[in-house]
């Protein structure tokens, strides 16, 4: 596992990326992205509710996601991200982003990827 | 289960958030932590360790907070200021109330539309009935002090006319006996021949007493009224209406003086009306001119001929019943002086209101009434729409409980709520209303009067009103009343739901379900009936073949076609090229056609049998035909023969009577042979020789049976001329009417034709006003079963997707499909019957209200009674049946898993 200081300051540089990607296809609810971000990185990321939602609720002020309460058949109502038009643009730019900041750091300590 | 909410709430306190946001953010993580709980579970935790884990995600203690703090916009706080205006702050409050009520509805895009449409079309028809009971009903006549007004007729009830016309020595006794009216006038009608000014035109008039405008309190607009001393035979003046003078004489200043050639005889014109006056007659004629009456010595003295109309105006401080007292007791001196005629004769005085609007009120309140209902529905399913809604407000309502607001406080906005919903329906319901006048007015048969100044005036926008804001508090009412009994810990610690889905709240939709049944059940009892009865009358044999029948009113200037001489050849010619036109199948001359007129009876005296007293004496209607008519008419000739052409004043004298007539007089024998004659034994006419019986013909009234009839022809008539003509056509009668006039004209260019009209349209503007009554309030009717549908639909599709995760257990546990849907049917159907009888108590109450517009049906007709609530609970069934099939159709798994 990697330093606390330097997991802080990745996850803090690319929590965005990460969550904009996650509702990209479809929407989800709060615990759902949570999960997902943990199960899909292996256990090597983890968002807790302190900083899960605060980090959803600046995305949706910005105006990247938008939240709505969905009631279902038979279930208690949950909320629901979507990705906005705003939010896609966002998206593929910090993709784009991420990959040239992937390849800099590559390029100039030798790491490459398969 | 621990308590989420709490330690969130616990997290947020430092962060002063609106209580709304606060809420959202401890609903959301709440489930956040429950959802962790529970997947801890599953991996095999135990309950403590599962908690533990969960509130971990919690810890980072002033993390949650510092976090919300940067992303969350905090609300001011509204710093208490001592000693305000308490007014203001109500102000302020209500304005609050507003902002937040409009921003509700904005907000919940469906249900704002569904609840605004079904409140508009119950203000809107409720609005546009008003307009036509506003200026129908309450207006005011055009007349200076109506109240005082008053119209007098005979009291002949003994004889079956309880208000008879009356004659015209009689109407001048009771002026110039009577102490209680400033003055008393008479009118009649007469048609005139206007020639001289381009085409010739037969215009409705009216002789009237020359003091009959002082009396209504009118004045001409241009020139005078009628001198007293024009009231005498052989003074030719004349006022004309402003309609008159504005379509024949361009609206010429100069008119007054100018002379006038009316029926052949020269009249001059001395006054103009303003626009829109007209003499309150029973016929309801639009006059076009009015003429002295200026009764000749011998009518004068006539007390058996009975035709005129007579309006006096009370003296200030006379009621109606002193004016009453004194005609009765006037009425009495002159029947013991005048035996022969006036024996049992009273005298009847009726407001004049009551005259001209008495027939038209019941429908109208019925009609209203209907709209009153529908309105009450569209209230019954928003009340429901709005209980529903409250479930989701629920965490709202309470939070603002805990933080210390009132009860009332809530109600009062809840209700504000309401009125503002109350008021948008209303505003879209007059747009509806405007609309819906504009074609109802098409629909209005014109026996209607003022029908052309219906519209949305001052005093309709304030009924608009009012009835928005009554109905904004009654729809409100309900869920208002959710709110100040709800129970605060109730809703904070349980999962969620609250009073509204508790039995309570079932109960009250479910009550509301059953007012909707009730209330379009007696709409539909109500539309039912005048369905029926409207078939019945339109099933009414009048006696004639009405199709394929033209006919034009012909009126013969006296002065032209003074006597036979004058007339015989002009009739003879008009009708020899008319039954020369291509199409025509034949033709007859007639007098007064049926269900055109309303007169022209006397009692007849029967040869052999002595006079019967004077109070027993029956009335006959007697017509003035021609040869052929008839066959034309196609009126069956049940015994004898027709005139003929030989039928003249050098042979005897002969008539036909009606089947009604000769069962009367010679019940079991033949008529043919009989003779009789108008008036009484003594009078000089002559006796006449029945020479024929035809069958009873619907004359006078469409409705009422037909009276005893007689006919004489024209031909043997020195005093009384025929005017009109029949033709039976081979192709659409309409189509020979350019053909009929240019007959008439080719042989006298001068001679008005007027009222070219098929029979059918007749006899289809005799039960105008009928059909009318019955279209509305079936419209009505229909209005309210879609909505009463719809409002079914509503509650049952709520209430089973409460039960789905019920419905599911049953499922699972192998309910068959069937079985559910009976289940939730049946349950519905608990409500419509329940709604049914409690319908079919008040239809059988509130339908006698009805009892005088039903014709044929009575007001507890059972085939009504039994259809309709097949119908209505058909519908209802099907309204439960939709929501029901779905809700079987969920998966089950689905069904279970929810919570």
């Amino acid at each position: 596992m990697a330093s606390p200081g330097l997991d802080r300051e990745l996850k803090k540089g690319s929590a965005e990326l990460l969550i904009l990607s996650l509702v990209e296809d479809r929407p989800r609810h709060g615990y759902d992205i949570g999960q997902l971000i943990e199960l899909r990185s292996r256990g090597a990321l983890r968002f807790n509710v302190a900083s899960l939602y605060p980090l959803l609720y600046r995305l949706e002020k910005r105006g990247w996601i938008r939240g709505r309460w969905v009631e279902k058949a038979g279930q208690r109502r949950r909320r629901y991200y979507r990705l906005t038009p705003a939010g896609k643009k966002v998206l593929a730019s910090q993709r784009d982003g991420w990959l040239e900041f992937v390849e800099a750091i590559g390029r100039i300590t030798g790491i490459q990827y398969a | 289960m621990p308590d989420w909410k709490a330690e969130v709430k616990a997290r947020l306190a430092g962060l002063s958030l609106s209580p709304a946001r606060e809420l959202e953010i401890i609903e959301e993580l709440s489930q956040h932590l429950q959802d962790r709980y529970e997947h801890e579970l599953t991996r095999g935790a135990t309950e403590e360790e599962a908690q533990r884990e969960s509130l971990e995600e919690l810890n980072a203690p002033e993390l949650l907070g510092r976090e919300l703090k940067q992303v969350e916009r905090r609300v001011p706080q509204n710093p208490v200021v001592m000693g305000t205006d308490s007014a203001t702050s109500i102000m302020r409050d209500i304005a609050q109330d507003l902002r937040y009520g409009l921003r509700m509805l904005w907000k919940n895009p469906g249900f704002t539309i569904v609840a605004v449409l079904a409140l508009a079309l119950g203000i809107g028809a409720n609005t546009a009935i008003f307009s036509v009971v506003n200026t129908v009903l309450l207006q005011p006549l055009p007349y200076k002090n109506p109240g005082q007004l008053v119209m007098l007729w005979e009291n002949a009830t003994h004889l079956g006319f309880p208000k008879d016309t009356p004659s015209p020595a009689n109407f001048l006794d009771w002026r110039a006996q009577n102490t209680v009216f400033t003055g008393m006038a008479a009118m009649a009608q007469k048609n005139f021949n206007l020639t001289g000014v381009g085409e010739p035109e037969r215009l409705d008039g009216r002789l009237v007493s020359a003091n009959m405008f002082d009396v209504l309190g009118v004045q001409p607009r241009l020139g005078r009224g009628f001198l007293p001393q024009e009231d005498t035979p052989g003074t030719h003046v004349v006022i004309l209406s402003h309609g008159l003078w504005q379509r024949r004489f361009g609206s010429d200043p100069r008119i007054i003086g100018q002379a006038v050639n009316l029926n052949g005889e020269s009249y001059s014109v001395v006054g103009v009306m303003p626009p829109g006056i007209n003499v309150p007659s029973r016929d309801k004629w639009k006059d076009q001119l009015w003429v002295p009456i200026a009764f000749s010595s011998e009518e004068a003295q006539s007390r058996g001929n009975h035709y005129l109309e007579v309006i006096a105006r009370m003296k200030p401080g006379i009621t109606l019943k002193q004016a009453q007292a004194e005609m009765e007791t006037i009425a009495a001196r002159l029947a013991q002086q005048y035996p022969n005629t006036n024996l049992r004769i009273g005298t009847v005085v009726s407001p004049l209101h009551e005259e001209v609007v008495g027939d038209i009120r019941p429908a109208l309140l019925v009609l209203l009434g209907a709209v009153g209902f529908v309105l009450l529905i569209a209230c019954a399913n928003v009340a429901n729409l709005l209980l529903a809604r409250a479930a989701v407000r629920q965490k709202e309502i309470a939070l603002r409980l805990a933080l210390g607001a009132s009860r009332s406080r809530l109600t009062r906005q809840f209700l504000t709520e309401s009125v503002l919903l109350a008021t948008l329906g209303a505003a879209v319901g007059l747009i509806f209303a405007v609309a819906g006048l504009r074609i109802l007015k098409t629909f209005i048969p014109d026996t209607i009067s003022q029908a052309d100044s219906i519209g949305i005036d001052a005093r309709v926008l304030v009924f608009t009103a009012l009835v928005a804001l009554i109905t904004g508090l009654i729809f409100g009412l309900a869920p208002a009343a959710q709110a100040s009994n709800f129970n605060l810990n109730e809703t904070l610690n349980e999962g969620g739901r609250g009073a509204a889905e508790g039995s309570k709240g079932a109960r009250l939709r479910g009550l509301l379900v059953i007012a909707e049944v009730a209330v379009s059940f007696v709409l539909l009892i109500g539309a039912g009936l005048l369905i029926n009865s409207f078939i019945h009358l339109r099933n009414l044999d009048p006696g004639f073949r009405a199709d394929h029948l033209l006919t034009a009113k012909i009126d013969l200037s006296e002065v032209k076609y003074p006597d036979q001489e004058h007339r015989n050849p002009f009739l003879d010619e008009v009708l020899r090229r008319v039954r020369a036109l291509p199409g025509v199948q034949s033709a007859a001359i007639a007098g007064n056609l049926p269900l055109t007129y309303n007169g022209d009876s006397m009692y007849i005296a029967i040869e052999g049998i002595p006079d019967p007293p004077t109070d027993q004496r029956m009335d006959a209607i007697y017509r003035a035909i021609g040869p052929g008519y008839f066959s034309t008419m196609g009126i069956p000739l049940v015994r004898g023969r027709d005139f003929t052409d030989q039928d003249t004043t050098e042979t005897s004298y002969t008539v036909v009577v009606s089947e009604k007539l000769a069962q009367h007089f010679w019940p079991g024998q033949d008529p043919i042979g009989k003779r009789l004659k108008p008036g009484d034994t003594t009078s000089d006419m002559p006796w006449r020789e029945v020479i024929g019986v035809v069958k009873d013909v619907r004359q006078n009234d469409f409705l009422a049976a037909p009276k005893m009839q007689m006919y004489m022809s024209y031909r043997q008539l020195k005093s009384l001329a025929p005017n009109a003509l029949v033709v039976r056509t081979g192709v659409e009668p309409v189509s020979l009417a350019t053909a009929l006039r240019n007959a008439v004209w080719a042989v006298d260019k001068d001679q008005p034709v007027s009222n070219i009209d098929t029979m059918e349209h007749i006899v289809a503007a005799a039960v105008a006003r009928q059909r009318f009554s019955t279209m509305l309030l079936g419209v009505f009717a229909t209005l309210a079963l879609m909505l009463a549908a719809v409002g079914i639909y509503g509650v049952m599709s709520y209430s089973v997707a409460q039960r789905t995760r019920e419905i599911g257990i049953r499922m699972a546990l192998g309910a068959r499909r069937g079985d559910v849907l009976k289940m939730t049917v049946k349950q519905s159907l608990k409500l419509v019957v329940v709604g049914v009888a409690i319908g079919l108590v008040a239809a059988f109450v509130l339908t006698r209200v009805m009892a005088s517009l039903l014709f044929g049906v009575s007001a507890t007709d059972p085939l009504t009674f039994v259809s309709i609530p097949l119908v209505l609970m058909s519908v209802a069934m099907l309204a439960s049946y939709i929501p029901a099939l779905r809700a079987t159709n969920v998966d089950p798994m689905i069904a279970l898993r929810a919570q």
